[in-house]
This record gives C-alpha cells, structure tokens and sequence, in this order.
C-alpha cells in the first residue's frame, strides 16, 4: 500500500523545490544529535518522495517523520524556500490517520492529548506539582494514563515550574489613557496553567501601551499541539472554537466580533504560529473558511504588535544581563526576530548577548520533548549550556514550552558535578558551560512590565 | 556469468560484510534499509543517483579503518561521504558497495593558536572549525559557499575552494596533515603539524583526489589569524563587461583582495527573490569587493578599489557599514545556487575556470552559448580567478529542455577548454565531469594521473567510477589473486 | 667530431667528463635536450638501453640527499630554458626547467610581477628549485613551489610526455601531481615545463631586526609576532655559532602600510630594533657552504624555541660552531656545522637535533654532508607513509630508472 492517499498528500510540487543542498542539514536538532540523512530535513522530504513513489509507510519512515520537532528551522535555512512546514504537516496528518501505532504509543498520544489542550485539567495537575508530590502527581497520570511511560513521566516531572499563585485576569482590561487599539487577548493552556504570572504581565503591559485589553473566559486551545502532531480534526475543532470565542457574545461586548478587533495578540509563540494558519487550517470549511483568514490576519505576536505600535508607556531602567531565545516558532514559524530584541534593548541599563547556534530548537517542541524524552534532554542541555556561555544573569523567551525546557536542563546541569550528558562529542564551544549555573528565565512581557512598572531587576527570574 | 548471478553472488557477499560490520559498529550503525538506504542515493548533485547496498557510520579512525578492511576482504567497493553536499556527484554510491558516513565523526580534537593549526575529525563543519578558532582570534580560511553544512573531510576530498581562496589558497594550502585509512584498510599519518614532512608529497596528491585514494580519519588544518581590517563594497554596473574591467584593473593595480565576486543580472534576481539581499536596483553586474589585512594597508587599496569601479563605471557603490551589511552583501552572493530553484523549475550549476582576463569574450560566449540553446544561463562567478559559476537554467517538464541545458552546460566547458582554462574550478570531476576529462587531458595525462590511483588502490575498491573516464589497470599486485581483473573481465576497463 | 671513436649508445648522448658526476657517483653519459620532445627521445632511449639517469640543472644540489646508487646518464636541462609565456594580467607564466630562478624574475619584472620564491641557492634552475622544494624567509607569506606551481609537463622513464594542472590558478582536475613531483629530487620523472601562479612586486619592503637576549627572548619575540596584526611576508631567527640571536621580522606592502607596520613590529621586538630597506646579513642563505653539513629541522610553531634551544645545548654537548637560521614563521629551520665536523660528532649532535624536532611534531633532515657524515648517519630519520611512498615509485619508474637510491628510503 502506498504511503499516502489523496487527502492533502505532501505536494509533488513542493518536494521538487528541494535542490538537495543541505543547507537546512546544520540547523536541523535531529541532525546535529544524530548525523543521519533520515533524520535530517532533506532526508525526510526524500522520504516523502519515496512515499509519493510508491514506497510503502512502513514503520521506519514514520519514525523519521515523527522525530521532526518541528521546528522549521530548515524552512528559514532553505536557500530555495522549500515549504518544509507545508509538507511535514501534510505528512503528519497522512501518518496519523493510516500509520496503525502500537498500543503502548497510541495510549501515550491519547492522554497528552487529554490533558494538554484542556487548560482546565492542566490547572488540575497544577495541585499535585505546587506540592510537588511525587505520590500525588503519580496518581493524577495513572489517572490519565501516563503511568507505563517512566521517561515521559520523567521528563514531565523535570519540566514541571516553580508555580507562583494562579491569577485570575479580568474580561475587559481598560487602557491607560487614550485608547490606541482593541485587542483580543490568547491566555493558551501551558501558559495560563503553569504561567499565569505571565499572561497577567501581557494583559499589563497592553494597557499601559494603550490598548484595551478582551480576554473571553470561553476560550480553548487554539489547536497548536493538536495540528503539530499531524492531529488536524481535532485542531480543526479547537480552532473553530477559538474562533467563536473571540466573536460576537464571548467578547462580552454583544455589539463587538472578531472583525471589530483591531489584533488578536499571543505571547505564546507555538499559538501564535498556528493562529496565523488558521486560514488555511480551515480553508475547507465553508462556514469558517472566511471567519478563519480574517481572524489570522489580526494576530500578532505580542513583541510584534508592541513594535507595530511604538512605545507610549515611559521604560525605566532595569540593569541586568539578557540572553533572549529564539523560540522556534516565533523566529521560523512567524519570521519574528528583531522586534523583541528591540524591545529589550530599548530599556535602559539592559544588556542584551546573543546565544551561540540561535537558530536550533531547545527540543520543547510542543510535546515532543514528552514523546522523545532523551534526544530532548540532550537538545535541552546543549542549548542551556550555550545560554549559560553568554554569563548572561536573566534568559528571556517568549513561548512557555521553551522556558520550561531550558529551565530543566539548566537544573540538571546544576545538579550535575562534572560534564557527562550528552555523551556526544561536541564542537568547542559546547565545553565552556560548567558547574555553578544560575540563570534567571523570564518571558519578554515580563521584562518589559517590570520596566514599565519600575521594579527592581530581583522580581524577575 | 550471467547478470543474474553476479547479483546474486553480490548480495550474498554484501550480506556476509554486513553481518560483519554490525560486530564492529553495532547494529544502529549499518543500515541496510531500503528506504533509508535511498536516502543517501545521491549528494548535493541529485541527477545522478545510485542506492548503496550499506550505508554505516564509524565514530573514530580504528572503526573507519575496520571497515574498510573488510570491504577489502570482500572485494567491496566503498565510497566516503561527509555532509552530502559535493556538486559533481563524487558521493555517489555504488550499488555493491559501501556507503561510509563520516558525518558522526566531528569533533574538534585540539585548537593550538600558538602552532597555527586545529586538528579535527573528518566529519567537522567547515565553519565550525572558524567558529571555534574565532574566540582565539584565528579562523579557517577555504570558505566553501556551502561551508555552513560541509564537512572538513569533504573539502580535503574535493580540495574545496571558496570566495577567499584568491588571496588566501584551497583547501590543500590549509591542510598540514591527514590521517587516512588506505584502501587496503590500514591507517597512515601524512604529513602533520609541522611542513615539509620528508619524502613524496602523499598529502598534497591525497588533497583533491575525490575519495578515490582513501578516506581522510583526521585533518590538521592552518589557523589563519583573523584580519585587523575587513572592508567590503558592493559595486553595481550596467553590464558584466564594465564589472569584468573593473575586476582587471584592480588586479592590474597589484592589488590581491582576499575576494572578488561577481554576479549578473539573472543571478541578481534570483538572489532578490531569495534572501532579499537588496542589491542596487538595475544593475546589469555587481561585484563584491572585498579586501582585509592591516587597517593602514586595507585602508589604502580599499580607496584605490573604490576608484578603480568608478572609474571602470560602476553606478552605485555601497560600502559595508558593519558585520551585519557585510553578511548581507555575501548572503546573496552566497545563497545564489540555491536561490536560482526560486525562478527556475531546474537549472544545471556548472563550474569552470578561465584565464581572468578572458572574461568579457567568455562571457559574449556564454550568451551566445544560451541563445543558441534557448536557455537562460545566470552567471555567478569568482572573478578574480575567473571561475565561473554558469547556472543553466530550464523546466524539465518542458519537451527537451533538459537535454539543450545539458547541451549548454557542456557547451561552457568546452569554451573554458578553449581559453586554455579548466573543467572544474572546485566542484571536482566526480562522476558528472568524468567523461569531460579527456577534453582537457590527453589518455597520457589520464594515464600518468592514474598510477598514483595504482599505488594506492590498485583493485580500484575506493570510489571507484569517479574523477576517471577509464579505470586503468594497475598490472599485478605482489600477494592479489592473480587471473583477469573483474572490470576488465565485465568489459568495463581496457589494459594500458 | 669531438667524441671521435666513442660509440655512443643512441643520438643526443655525449660522454660525461670529469666534472660530471651527481654526489661523487660519476656519470657515463650526458644529455643536454633543448625541447620537451628531444627529451622524451632521449628517455627512451634510456628505456632502451637499460640506463639511469639523474637529473641536473644548475647543479647546486648536487650534493643534496643520498648518491645515486647507479649513474648512467646524467640528463642536463640547461638548454631546455626560457620563459614560454607571461601573461601578465593572468598573473601566470609558463616557463622551462632548466630556466634560472634569476633569469625568471629579470623577465617578470618590468610587469611588476615575480614568482614568489627565494634561491636560497644562487643559480638555481626552477626545475631544480620544484624537484627539491627548496624555500626561504617568505615562505610565510607566499608558500612554496608546492603552492605556486600549477602545471607540469613530466617525462616519465618509459618517455610518455604527460602534463598535469593547467594554466589557471583555481583547478581541480584531476590529482595534482605538480604537488608529488615537487620535492621528489628527481626520482619520478623529468620536469621539463612548469606553470606558476605568479604575485605582484610589492611597493614597499622593510625589515626590522633585533638582537635577543637569548633563545627564550628570542621566542617572546617571535610569539608576539605571529600574535600580531603586522602580517610578516617573513619571521626570521639566525643564532650564529658564537651564541648571538637576531629575529627580523620582513614587512612586505603598500609604503603606508609597511610604514605602519614597522612602527608596530618596532614596538613588539622591543628595545632599539634597527630597521632597513635591505635584507640583513645572510638572508635568504642557508647557515653553511660548499661541503659543509646542513640539516633541515622542522617544528610546530610554538616549538621554534625548542628547537632552537635544541640547538644551541647540542653546540655546547658536542663542542661543535652549529649555526641555526629559518623560519620562526613556518616552523622551518635549518642548522649548518663545518664539513670538517668527525661524522661521530655530526652523529651526535643529529640525534640530539632529531629528538628535538621529533617532540617538535617535526623532523630533522639531513640535506647534504660530505661522504664520510653521509655514511654515517641516517639522513632522512623516520618517514611516515613509507610503503605507500614506495608502490608511488613502482608505479611511476617500475625499473627504478630515476635517480636510484637517492631518496628517503633508498627510493
């Protein structure tokens, strides 16, 4: 049986653009842990040709497909703008739909997905992580099914934050003076579950820049997690949800719809990527298709839509070192790169140091990092440590997967006396980083409300 | 022997060598999949593709060494690839033979500074080796356009180039020594830290052999101190004549800028729709002038450069204000093979080399050549030392398109044979050149070339069908089987 | 009819006399060709005949490396002279073998042009100069004939005429056998035409020049040289016998920029260096004469100093006036010690210097020395890649026609 059928198959067209230069090969996380071609953006799209050709979806493809983050770091790299993030996520639903998994993966894929797009159950989960319970947290995931996975449980454990109280943020956030624009306002899952100080900083900091600030109670998931990992009716569903959400009744102004507000802003980059698909998420939906490109049209990236309007609210300074992150898809899924970095480097006193090899993936990647637990834990501590070689005091990202990434491995190379984690022999560079690590992590909406609000660099991080 | 057999006996004998090589690599390092194994069915060059029979990784010398060993019990040809990015198929497999990836073996062994050398495995990026000298304040200087992603052991293979090889020399002015594993399987050390190791220059015929001579475990290349001064410009002209007199005369002037590059209008646009490098608008030819060294004396040339484009007609002239500009400049320059698939289903990059001052008539030629042919020809090229970067342009989806491209391409060679200059300028001959070297080289030279072939693989078992239209026949090897050689026996080979 | 009642063996061959003999070996026969194709014939001739042959330019090395173990014919390249092409804009030249080195820059220069190579050995031919790669001070700059030769014609023992490279700067066609004919002392084939990439005069040339106090000052000096931004053409350290040690540093450019440069050099050598317009003293000049003992030590960088060191200790350890002048640039060293030196005492002193070289990742190489040291010692030391060295041979002159014996391991 040929890998794929006729239900959006990766494009023949698009799998042509690809010259065979390699490249996206540097950039690609999988690559550099590995130094395989099937492993590696050219090798899979090659894949996909064979698919096309004929060639069976055997397990071994799948397994190349399915270790892709993600994150489209190749799609930036690629000198003949192949559309690698097109046809990975044709690939993806093709593989999720006719690749019959093991039980043991598809219960493990069933419970993610049970519990990470809800943020609702994930607040629930936040009881048994704050107290930190080992026994308390393994009940929740026998609960959900996580309990035969010990590497993902592992990895969740690590990853789980330091929580800080939840924050119930208001429907309707008035502007501080004159208004500049309305703005529909994405809390996430991830990010209000385990970072909600975060979102109350975003909600701040577009106040204090003059916007009015609509966050619907009735919002979801907008279905990132879900079209990442080839799950697109699902996403589909979630998106459509969204969409209502921040229309007509939800908005909590009756006479308002999506089409009255002048951005949709997210400080969650893996969301923002995916919000700005919904066009063509939905492009085969009749009754959304329209409501879709017009709602992806107003969403911004907070650092985006900051830029876009200029500053108005006075920054004080806040005299500290920053290594900012890329977050994948921000930087390569939204081509947003240099307006954070503005923003950073106009608080005063702030100084801003770039980390080596920006472009590679952290290895969060959505939840990849909770269905590849070791290739993650190495890609996390490669980049902490070179986040670490910078002596920079405070890292600055703008997607939660990232921060809570880094945040873990940066502990375990704390906690680790002596260099032995990857077991890869690395290019000098990666040696610099050692022991007696500490490095604040804070998201850019955070930094720049602690300027705006003129508090001390100690309530970061 | 009937063709049925002969595969029959070889895949019993690959099945052997590859239980083989599992005891010596472990499992996860050969693949004998077929869908995997077709991944590595061709290089950065993907009209010629060939799935090996193994493709495996060894992590150090020994490991690399134990397999080729037992490729040459077996009487199995192998094949060496790095980062898979060569653009004259000199990776390509061969179909009974195996595929060694050197690509997992990339660590950096040392940086020594204070000798001038970094010592590195065959796997190591080109521009890690920079980026890793750079904090010492030396770096790597063959900057191969593709040097983001290719690897060390590749461009000893290929004798790489590069935009700054004018002033500063190939691959093989920067390698002092290799370890390599001899296609009989046993490692040796050539040369080393030090010049002028006694004896014959082994390193210096190994350097550009294509992997045909063996494979290349470990490298030690110069450090280049990092320059007090860098200056670049980026000239634009109406026509490729006016840029190609600029180029003359700079050089004329006694000047040796560590690049001059050049692009014409095609390539510019191609260049645009990719990386938006915002070239100056209209320009029939840019160059990219760049001169580094001591600030007094870059500061100097650089003011009789400027004045040379002007007076030669340059239009615009931008100077590169910072590191950042510089890079834009070069992005363009540097993305432009890849950047041609943005306004070509298909194009063809071809490489050869002329007499610089030959330039302006080659290039009336090359249009000439084009119009003929009914292709476009974007033209990309080192014109300092007139190496040409032809890019035939064509769909290959269009009725013969593909064979006129193909009748340009070689077309160019031809002309670049005429001005008494070369078929390849560093892409290398691999298997898409092969059968262009009797054009340049008489059977006397080829012959002359191969003995070295016989001295170091006289069974032709490492990457065999490569750089050489015709295997030579080596005569009898003290302690080999003795009878017919199977190529000539397959009707393959002719004996000399 | 000069060679009335010799019976010469084929046409274009004369009797040696007296003064022709390679190392002290007499030759039987010698041939002076005047084209690539008389030479040829002449080869064959050879073949035909079963002779050996050595190969002589100027014969300023004569006295290099081992004696040729059988000497037949010595094969002359003084008429195979004169510069072929110069294309000037090309920055290349075509030029035969037999041409001298001098001879070559008289006609590259009203260009502004020059092949880029000292002689450290006056009268030297460019045939002899790419068959022993001989090199000096800008050596730094430039590289050697490895790097500057481009093409080759070569005639191999069975007489095929084959060439290699080409006449263009930037090749990779094919192997580059210009690079294992260069330094291969004459025992693969005759180098009859050579191509070399060719460099523009430089405007201005300086040197700056400072006595050391020592070997280590000598090594500060260097280190803060080569950490420098002054971009020598050359680093040069001369210890003479009599325990002084000069470093001068060659500056090579536009005159602003040599002018900038010397006053940086100035100020890393330190105390009052001198400066000048012209080379110092021996530049260029290997540290010994006709019939003395010369051996080439090679080293990493950072170990110069040792191996200067090395050499002054086996001075005083072996009571001998060893001179040791190079490259602090390249890691090129050489040492010179008076013919009249017991071959005992040279013995000694080499081993001391190949110990040295060898933890300097180098090698020490014996040159050339009269008979009675070259019997004595082991000229090369060791060779990596021996056997493979040999199979190269085997193929190029399978009957060992090409200077037999002279080379590393009785190659």
């Amino acid at each position: 049986m040929a890998a794929f059928d006729d239900d959006h198959p990766p494009r023949a067209d698009l799998i042509n653009d690809c010259v065979h230069c390699g490249f996206c090969l540097p950039t690609c996380p999988t690559y550099a842990l590995w130094g395989e071609e099937m492993d590696s953006p050219r090798g899979r799209i090659h894949l996909m040709s064979q698919g096309l050709g004929g060639e069976p979806l055997s397990d071994s493809m799948v397994t190349h497909f399915d270790r892709c983050l993600g994150c489209l770091a190749c799609v930036t790299a690629c000198p003949s703008g192949v559309r690698y993030d097109t046809l990975i996520a044709d690939t993806r639903q093709q593989v999720e739909r006719r690749h019959p998994r093991p039980l043991r993966d598809r219960a493990l894929r069933a419970a993610i997905f049970a519990l990470f797009p809800y943020p609702r159950r994930l607040r629930l989960l936040r009881g048994p992580l704050r107290a930190y319970q080992a026994s308390g947290l393994r009940r929740l995931v026998g609960r959900t099914g996580l309990a035969r996975h010990a590497p993902t449980l592992a990895m969740m454990e690590s990853l789980a934050p330091t929580l800080s109280r939840p924050v119930r943020l208001p429907e309707r956030i008035p502007p501080r003076g004159p208004r500049r624009a309305v703005v529909g306002m994405l809390t996430g899952c991830v990010q209000s579950a385990f970072f909600p100080d975060v979102n109350a900083a975003t909600a701040r900091v577009l106040a204090a820049e003059g916007c009015e600030v609509l966050i619907p109670r009735t919002q979801g998931c907008c279905g990132a997690l879900s079209v990442h990992a080839g799950r697109r009716s699902e996403a589909r569903a979630f998106a459509r949800a969204l969409i209502d959400a921040f229309s007509g009744g939800d908005l909590g102004h009756r006479d308002l719809d999506h089409r009255d507000l002048d951005y949709l802003v997210v400080n969650a980059a893996g969301c923002g990527s995916s919000l700005k698909e919904y066009g063509e998420l939905l492009a085969d939906d009749p009754a959304y298709a329209e409501r879709a490109a017009a709602l992806s049209a107003r969403v911004r990236d907070l650092s985006e839509l900051l830029v876009e309007l200029g500053p108005v609210a006075p920054r004080h300074p806040l005299p500290v070192t920053v290594a900012y992150h890329d977050a994948c898809h921000l930087a390569h899924g939204q081509g947003v790169r240099a307006q954070p970095r503005a923003l950073l480097r106009a608080i005063p006193d702030l100084e801003l140091r770039e980390i080596a090899d920006p472009e590679l993936c952290c290895g969060s990647a959505g939840v990849w990092n909770l269905l590849n637990p070791e290739p993650a834990r190495q890609l996390g501590e490669r980049k902490a440590r070179d986040v670490l070689a910078t002596g920079a005091r405070l890292l600055v990202t703008a997607n939660p997967g990232c921060l809570m990434q880094i945040a873990a491995a940066v502990r375990r190379l704390g906690s680790a006396t002596g260099d032995s984690t990857t077991g890869r022999c690395s290019a000098a560079g990666d040696s610099s980083a050692t022991g007696g690590v500490a490095i604040g992590l804070a998201h850019t909406a955070q930094v720049l409300d602690a300027s705006i609000r003129g508090l001390p660099v100690d309530a970061l991080g | 022997m009937t063709a049925t057999s002969m595969t029959a006996t070889s895949t019993t004998a690959i099945g052997t060598l590859a239980a083989r090589l599992r005891t010596v690599l472990g499992t996860d390092r050969v693949i004998s999949d077929r869908q995997e194994l077709r991944t590595y069915e061709c290089d950065g060059l993907a009209q010629y593709r060939v799935v090996p029979a193994l493709v495996v990784f060894p992590h150090t010398a020994a490991e690399c060494a134990a397999v080729v060993k037992a490729c040459a019990a077996a009487g199995v040809p192998f094949v060496a690839r790095g980062s898979g990015t060569g653009l004259s198929g000199g990776a390509l497999p061969h179909a009974d033979g195996v595929l060694i990836v050197t690509a997992q073996m990339r660590r950096i062994l040392e940086l020594a500074p204070a000798d001038e050398r970094a010592v590195v495995e065959p796997g190591v990026i080109n521009l890690q080796v920079t980026r890793a000298a750079t904090p010492a304040g030396y770096y790597y200087a063959p900057d191969p356009s593709s040097q983001q992603i290719c690897s060390i052991g590749g461009n000893v293979a290929e004798n790489s180039g590069g935009a700054h090889c004018l002033k500063y020399g190939f691959t093989t002015n920067h390698v002092t020594g290799v370890e390599i594993v001899t296609p009989d399987g046993d490692l040796v050390r050539l040369g080393g830290r030090a010049p002028d190791a006694p004896g014959y220059d082994l390193l210096g015929a190994f350097v550009g052999s294509e992997g045909t001579l063996g494979i290349a475990t470990e490298v030690t290349v110069r450090l280049v101190r990092l320059p007090e001064t860098v200056r670049t410009l980026l000239a634009a002209f109406d026509t490729t004549d006016a840029a190609g007199a600029a180029t003359s005369a700079i050089i004329g002037a006694g000047v040796v800028p560590a690049a001059i590059e050049m692009m014409d209008a095609l390539a510019i646009e191609a260049a645009e729709a990719a990386v938006h490098c915002d070239y100056p608008a209209g320009a029939g030819a840019v160059l990219i002038v760049e001169l580094d060294g001591p600030a007094a004396d870059v500061e100097a040339q650089f003011v009789a450069v400027e004045r040379l484009c002007r007076d030669n007609g340059a239009f615009e002239i931008r100077i590169a204000a910072d590191d950042a500009e510089r890079a834009l400049f070069w992005k363009g320059r540097k993305s432009a093979f890849a950047a041609v698939g943005r306004i070509s289903p298909d194009y063809i990059v071809q490489d050869g080399v002329i007499p610089r001052t030959a330039l302006p008539d080659v290039l009336r030629r090359i249009g000439e050549i084009a119009a003929e042919h009914g292709v476009r020809i974007a033209n990309v090229f080192h014109a300092g030392d007139g190496n040409l970067h032809p890019l035939v342009l064509f769909d290959d989806a269009a009725d013969g398109q593909a064979a006129r491209a193909e009748a340009a391409s070689g077309a160019i060679l031809d002309l670049c044979i005429e001005y008494g200059g070369s078929i390849t300028g560093e892409h290398g001959v691999g298997v898409d050149k092969a059968k262009h070297m009797p054009r340049m080289f008489t059977a006397d030279d080829l012959d002359t070339m191969q003995l070295v072939r016989c001295a170091f693989d006289p069974r032709g078992l490492s990457n065999p069908g490569k750089v050489f239209p015709t295997p030579r026949l080596c005569g009898e090897v003290p302690g080999r089987h003795k009878g017919a050689h199977p190529l000539q026996e397959a009707g393959v080979a002719e004996v000399f | 009819m000069p060679f009335e009642g010799v019976v010469m063996p084929f046409e274009g061959v004369v009797p040696a006399t007296d003064d022709d003999a390679i190392a002290g070996v007499p030759a039987r026969w010698v041939a002076a060709p005047a084209s690539t194709d008389e030479a040829a014939a002449i080869l064959r001739g050879a073949a035909a005949h079963d002779l050996t042959v050595v190969v002589r330019g100027a014969g300023t090395k004569q006295d290099w490396a081992a004696p040729p173990r059988r000497l037949d014919l010595i094969l002359d390249t003084r008429r195979l002279a004169g510069v072929v092409e110069h294309a000037a804009g090309d920055l290349i030249t075509v030029v035969r073998a037999g041409t001298p080195l001098s001879d070559l820059a008289d006609a590259l220069a009203p260009a502004g042009q020059q092949l880029a190579l000292d002689a450290p050995l006056p009268g030297a031919t460019v045939g002899g100069t790419v068959a022993v790669n001989t090199s000096g001070p800008r050596r730094m700059r430039y590289g050697t004939a490895r790097d500057l030769l481009i093409g080759a014609t070569v005639i191999r023992g069975d007489g095929v005429v084959a060439r290699a490279g080409g006449k263009v700067v930037k090749n990779v066609a094919g192997y580059d056998l210009g690079k294992l004919l260069t330094g291969s002392y004459g025992t693969l084939g005759l180098i009859t035409e050579c191509v070399f990439r060719l460099h523009p005069l430089p405007a201005a040339t300086a040197y700056v020049s400072r006595r050391a106090t020592g070997v280590d000052d000598a090594g500060r000096m260097a280190a803060a040289v080569l950490g420098s931004q002054v971009v020598p053409s050359a680093l040069e350290v001369d210890a003479a016998p009599d325990g002084g040690i000069v470093v001068t540093v060659g500056l090579e450019g536009v005159p602003e920029g040599v002018a900038a440069r010397v006053t940086t050099a100035r100020q890393l050598l330190g105390g009052d260096p001198t400066v000048s317009g012209t080379a110092p003293d021996g530049w260029s000049a290997y540290p010994w004469g006709p019939g003395d003992v010369g051996i080439k030590l090679t080293g990493a960088l950072s170990r110069v100093p040792a191996l200067l060191a090395a050499g002054v200790a086996a001075r005083q350890r072996h009571g001998v006036p060893l001179a040791v002048r190079g490259s602090a640039g390249t890691g090129v060293l050489y040492a010179g010690l008076p013919g009249s030196c017991a071959p005992e005492t040279v013995a000694g002193a080499l081993d001391d210097l190949r110990a040295a070289a060898t933890r300097a990742g180098g090698h020490a190489v014996v040159v050339c020395a009269p008979p009675a040291v070259r019997d004595r010692v082991d000229l090369w030391g060791p060779v990596d890649g021996l056997h493979l060295m040999r199979r190269v041979k085997e193929q190029f002159d399978p009957a060992g026609r090409f200077a037999p014996g002279r080379f590393v391991g009785g190659i």
